[in-house]
Parts: structure tokens; C-alpha cells; sequence
């Protein structure tokens, strides 16, 4: 199988795309970063958030149900699913319950996950995602490279020539304006028409039974007002327990993922609108089984906003879809494997543990740690190739040995030097396929530091 | 929290001022909502208003989505703005139909300028129940294509707040 290594040569092949995908997301970390520092209790803002969000996993079975009841109290229908299959039925039984054709969606990781618009799809019916952004995936039939950014690996050239080949704009129009102008149109002729509207959620609040979605766009509120159904999806880890924790959320969301003080529209949904329906589809999918693991249940802290893939060195060198699964970067790589061990295996190794990424998660999940964790967990599964393997155990049982550490320093600094460049940098040694040794030192550091130690107080 | 007391203070007024620009919002401030009628009418003659009671039903949840979708420019009045990101509450009682804020072309927003709070988290503690309330900061945005930003994703293109 091809792995995260492999597809990031492929991203790396354009070197001025890849430069340039490295260089916009590096100016959203940027903007972040700023937008952050303008909050003078920022620290104790992700304090707060983390510590809600414990409270929560720490309580869930309790927030469930009083957020269960006061849904049904306000006249939504609420459903549980426990895994994806029954995730997308109830989806589609609610959809032809109101023989709905046309279903418009706005920005869910979940129905992501649970591939719903392709079990939408195969049964007839047709299925628009109203996010700009995904729109434009969705055209391509590509999954989303980034959570908050799904369209972040494309040129606006590209996605001229794909609204000239769906949407009938001139051919060579580029402009952003111009093009989000066309798409405008279109979509507002789809939310007019469509019978059911989905969104996903961004948090639920267990003491009055609403969701709270944030866009920039405004689709999930144009497909929500304007159908008869509305339907919103949740993880079961979504849920806050108070209506006053969401300033805590809304304050860090947008600033940490985009670096605006806030998304142009952050919704509450309570109630249903005037002879409309309102649905809650509450689903598990494994998280469950992950809040069960003391090592894994931080993750479910996660909030998505996307900051850990615009700081990841590696992310930003190496693109979204490079890692096979669909939310990429940092927490993708610690959420993947819980999913499916063999599949996403090479995704903990995806990462250089420099912990940018725990420094700028807003709920505090310690994702270096977890990456590690990960690692030792899928080493003692034996999911190294048997030179990695080889290799490792050589090296460990050469440095838990002074002596046979210091007779291999010398070999090494002879051989380096003496030896055929083609040796050196052979196949095998794949670190070297990119890189140049540095020049070999006379001695080593422990005699150099013998040598020195003493002499200027050192 | 006296919810009296948080909708007060003056000194939150340039804050606030300064996130709407930030945010992409036009803002104007002036002495009375009279003089801010006045000005609407004025410069603004094709505005629709919901402070009839007529009007309001007119455009009430039995209205069709295509007399909706041709609305150009309404003017709704917010319930409170928040001074550190320029939102600003909105709730069922402040619109005949959800649709409305994000169905017409351009939106013009009255705010009193004694209802500013400093954040997020005195915001919520003056949102009140009800079937569906919306922060709204800004006209409707995206920055789907190559990171620039354009106003009017799905909403509307602009939003005008009236201070008064």
C-alpha cells in the first residue's frame, strides 16, 4: 500500500505549488497567532476549554440524556446511532419520510466520516454541499484536504476550468469574486428547492437541548431557514453543559482556526421553525470504544479547528490528501489509527514531534504525545517492516553498551570518511536521498568534553 | 449577572466600532434612532422594514422562498453587539422568518449603543431562550479560493449597522 510518505513525494514533485501551499497556511498559523495574542486571557481560555471538555467525557452518559430531553422538550426529534451504517439510514429514512429528492449540506466532518452522500447518492437520491469549498471537492470527486480549508490544495486557475466545465462560466475566468459570484447563483437555486437541509454541529448544549453551528458562509442557515426538514448530525463528544461554556468556545473557535474574533454567523438551534421539522442525529461510530481508553480519549476533546494542520511542518510540506484519511495533519494521524490500525499505520510516523501542535490545540490535547504513544503502541504490534525492525534493535542494543558505543563512534567516523560516496549514500540509506552528512568531527563529544572539561569552568 | 448593568457601557463603543470594520461591516453613528429612520428613508428608499404589523406577516413563515429571494436590501434591529468581535444578537422575535438575514441582498442592522457588551462571555449571559437566535458579525464571507476573501458567499453582500 502507498503510504503518507509516498504521496507526500508525489505533492512535493510541484515544487512551486508545494512552496505555495506551505506558505498560505504558514500566513493563516500567522494570523491565528495574532488574533490569539489579542486576548489577554487567552492561556486561561484553552485551561477552561480543556477542563469543560474533560468534565464532559468524564460525564457523558449524564449530559446525553438531559441534552436528549430537553431536545425532545422543545420539539426535535432526536435519534442515536451507534455506528455509521445506522447513522445513514435514519439520514435516509427521515429524507424519503418527507419524500425530499434534493438535499442540500453544510460543513460535516461526520457525514464525512459515515460516507453519507455516497449512501444518499446510490439510492437516487441528489445530494449538494453548500460550503464553497466543498462544492468545489465535491465537483472534483475528492475528499476535503484540510477540516476548516477543504479546498486549500487548489489554484484558482483549477477552479476556474471546473466552474467553466459545471457551472458555464467563461472559459479562463479566474477571478475569486467571479467565480464565487457563479457559485452563489447556482447554490441559491439548490437551497430554494431542496427538501431536506443537513448540517453538521459544532456544540450541543446539555441544559436547553439546542446545536450551534458557526459558518462564514451563511449555508447552513440559507439550506436550514429555507427547507422543510432540517436535520443536524453530532458525535457524541459535541456536547457543552452550559449555554454560558460556548463563550469560552466561540471565543478561541475562529481565532484559533482562521484568526477572525468570530465566524460571521455563529446559529442557534432550539426549536423547530413554524411547520417545520427539526432532527438530532446523535452518533457513536467508535467513539465510545476510544473514551474508554485512558491512553486515546483526549482526542475527543478535539474541536476542529484545524490549527494543529496550519502549523504542522509536515502537513504544510506534504498536503492534505497525502495522508489517506479524511481529516488530515496532526489529529487526523491520532484519530485514523483508532479507526483502523493496519490502514492508517504509517500516520503516527507522519510527524517530526516537534509539538507545535499540541502548543496551539485550544483545548489542550497533548497530540505529540499521543503521535508517540501511538508509535509504541504499533511497534510492540510488530507493524514495522522487519529492516526497520533490524535496524532499531541493532541500534538499541549498541547504545545500552558503552563501550561497543564508543569502538561503533569510531568506526563510524573512519568509515564515513573513507568510504565511496555511492556506499554512503546507497539506496538503503534513505535518510541520505535528500540530505548531505555533515563533515565528520576529529573525535567524538565525549572526549572532546574529557579533553575540556575544567578549563573555563566548563 | 443584572442584565441592566452589562448593557451600559459607553467606553465599549470604539471597540465595537473598530470589530465591525475588522469583521467587513459598514458602520454608521447617529444621535437617535428618529434621525436613523430618517436616514434610511432618505438614502435607502427601497428598504423593506418589519415594524409593521402588515409587513411582518407579509413576510412570516407562510411567505414563499421566491418573494424572499428577491428581497434587496431590509433592515432589522439587533438585540445587543458584542464590543470584541462586532457580533450581534439576533433572535425569533427579531424577524418575521429565520430566512430573512441571510435570504436579502444587503442588510441594514439598528443597534442602541447602550446595548454593547465587552465579550462573549457577558453575551451569554444576555441571550435569551428561544426557538433560534444567530450571532451575526459581518456580511456573509468565504475564503474557499486561494485564501481571498469575498464578501457574499451565500448571504448578504453587505451589512450596514446603524449606532444609535
Amino acid at each position: 500500500m502507498k503510504g503518507h510518505s509516498y504521496k507526500a513525494g508525489i505533492f512535493l514533485k510541484d515544487e512551486s505549488r508545494a512552496d505555495w501551499h506551505d506558505k498560505t497556511l504558514w500566513m493563516v498559523r500567522q494570523k491565528r497567532d495574532k488574533a490569539a495574542r489579542s486576548v489577554a486571557d487567552w492561556e486561561d481560555l484553552r485551561e477552561r476549554a480543556s477542563s469543560i471538555k474533560e468534565q464532559v467525557l468524564s460525564n457523558l452518559d449524564f449530559y446525553l440524556s438531559e441534552f436528549e430531553q430537553r431536545a425532545v422538550e422543545n420539539g426535535v426529534k432526536v435519534h442515536r446511532a451507534s455506528d455509521a451504517q445506522e447513522f445513514n439510514e435514519i439520514v435516509y429514512k427521515i429524507v424519503t419520510d418527507n419524500n425530499a429528492k434534493l438535499v442540500v449540506k453544510s460543513k460535516s466532518m461526520l457525514t464525512e466520516e459515515c460516507g453519507l452522500n455516497t449512501f444518499l447518492e446510490q439510492r437516487g437520491l441528489e445530494v449538494v454541499d453548500t460550503d464553497l469549498g466543498e462544492r468545489i471537492i465535491q465537483f472534483r470527486k475528492e475528499p476535503p484536504s484540510h477540516i476548516v480549508l477543504p479546498a486549500i490544495h487548489l489554484k484558482k486557475e483549477e477552479i476556474g476550468e471546473l466552474f467553466h466545465e459545471k457551472l458555464n462560466t467563461p472559459k479562463g475566468m479566474s477571478d475569486p469574486v467571479l467565480l464565487t459570484s457563479a457559485a452563489r447563483t447556482h447554490l441559491r437555486e439548490k437551497f430554494l428547492s431542496a427538501g431536506v437541509a443537513i448540517t453538521g454541529v459544532n456544540f450541543a448544549v446539555a441544559e436547553t437541548g439546542s446545536v450551534v453551528v458557526c459558518t462564514n458562509e451563511g449555508n447552513a442557515d440559507m439550506g436550514v431557514h429555507a427547507a422543510p426538514v432540517q436535520i443536524h448530525c453530532m458525535g457524541i463528544e459535541k456536547l457543552v453543559p452550559q449555554t454560558r461554556d460556548l463563550a469560552v468556545f466561540t471565543r478561541l473557535l475562529a481565532r484559533n482556526a482562521t484568526g477572525q474574533p468570530i465566524t460571521a454567523y455563529t446559529s442557534h438551534y432550539r426549536k423547530p421553525k413554524p411547520r417545520g421539522e427539526m432532527h438530532i442525529v446523535i452518533v457513536d461510530n467508535g467513539r465510545s470504544d476510544r473514551l474508554k481508553s485512558d491512553i486515546h480519549r483526549s482526542s475527543l476533546k478535539c474541536i476542529r479547528c484545524g490549527a494543529c494542520m496550519n502549523t504542522c511542518p509536515v502537513y504544510r510540506r506534504s498536503g492534505g490528501h497525502s495522508y489517506g484519511y479524511l481529516i488530515p495533519g496532526p489529529i487526523g494521524s491520532i484519530l485514523a489509527p483508532s479507526y483502523n490500525i493496519k490502514k492508517h499505520t504509517d500516520l503516527p510516523f507522519a510527524s517530526s514531534l516537534c509539538m507545535s501542535c499540541s502548543n496551539v490545540c485550544p483545548v489542550k490535547i497533548d497530540i505529540h504525545d499521543q503521535l508517540y504513544k501511538w508509535r509504541q503502541e504499533l511497534s510492540e504490534k510488530g507493524a514495522f517492516s522487519p529492516v526497520k525492525g533490524l535496524v532499531l534493535k541493532i541500534a538499541g542494543f549498541i547504545l545500552s553498551k558503552s563501550a561497543l558505543y564508543d569502538f561503533s563512534g569510531k568506526v563510524a567516523r573512519v568509515a564515513l570518511k573513507w568510504l565511496p560516496r555511492r556506499m554512503v549514500y546507497s539506496k538503503i540509506n534513505v535518510w541520505g536521498w535528500e540530505r548531505e552528512l555533515p563533515a565528520v568531527p576529529q573525535e567524538s563529544f565525549k572526549k572532546w568534553y574529557s579533553k575540556n572539561s575544567g578549563k573555563n569552568n566548563l | 449577572m443584572n442584565r441592566d448593568n452589562l448593557l451600559t457601557a459607553k467606553d465599549l463603543i470604539p471597540e465595537f466600532i473598530e470589530s465591525l470594520a475588522h469583521v467587513g461591516a459598514e458602520v454608521i453613528k447617529l444621535n437617535g434612532k428618529d434621525s436613523v429612520l430618517a436616514y434610511i428613508s432618505e438614502n435607502y428608499p427601497e428598504c423593506i422594514t418589519f415594524e409593521n404589523k402588515e409587513i411582518w406577516e407579509e413576510y412570516s413563515f407562510s411567505c414563499s422562498k421566491e418573494k424572499l429571494e428577491k428581497l434587496g436590501t431590509i433592515q432589522l434591529e439587533g438585540r445587543f453587539g458584542v464590543a470584541e468581535n462586532g457580533a450581534i444578537w439576533l433572535d425569533d422575535n427579531c424577524f418575521p422568518n429565520r430566512l430573512l438575514p441571510f435570504i436579502a441582498q444587503k442588510v441594514i442592522m439598528l443597534l442602541d449603543s447602550g446595548k454593547i457588551v465587552k465579550d462573549m462571555g457577558e453575551a451569554y449571559d444576555c441571550v435569551n431562550e428561544c426557538g433560534y437566535g444567530v450571532f451575526i458579525s459581518g456580511p456573509s464571507k468565504t475564503a474557499d479560493i486561494e485564501q481571498s476573501l469575498v464578501f457574499g458567499a451565500h448571504g448578504p453582500e453587505s451589512l450596514l449597522v446603524f449606532l444609535y
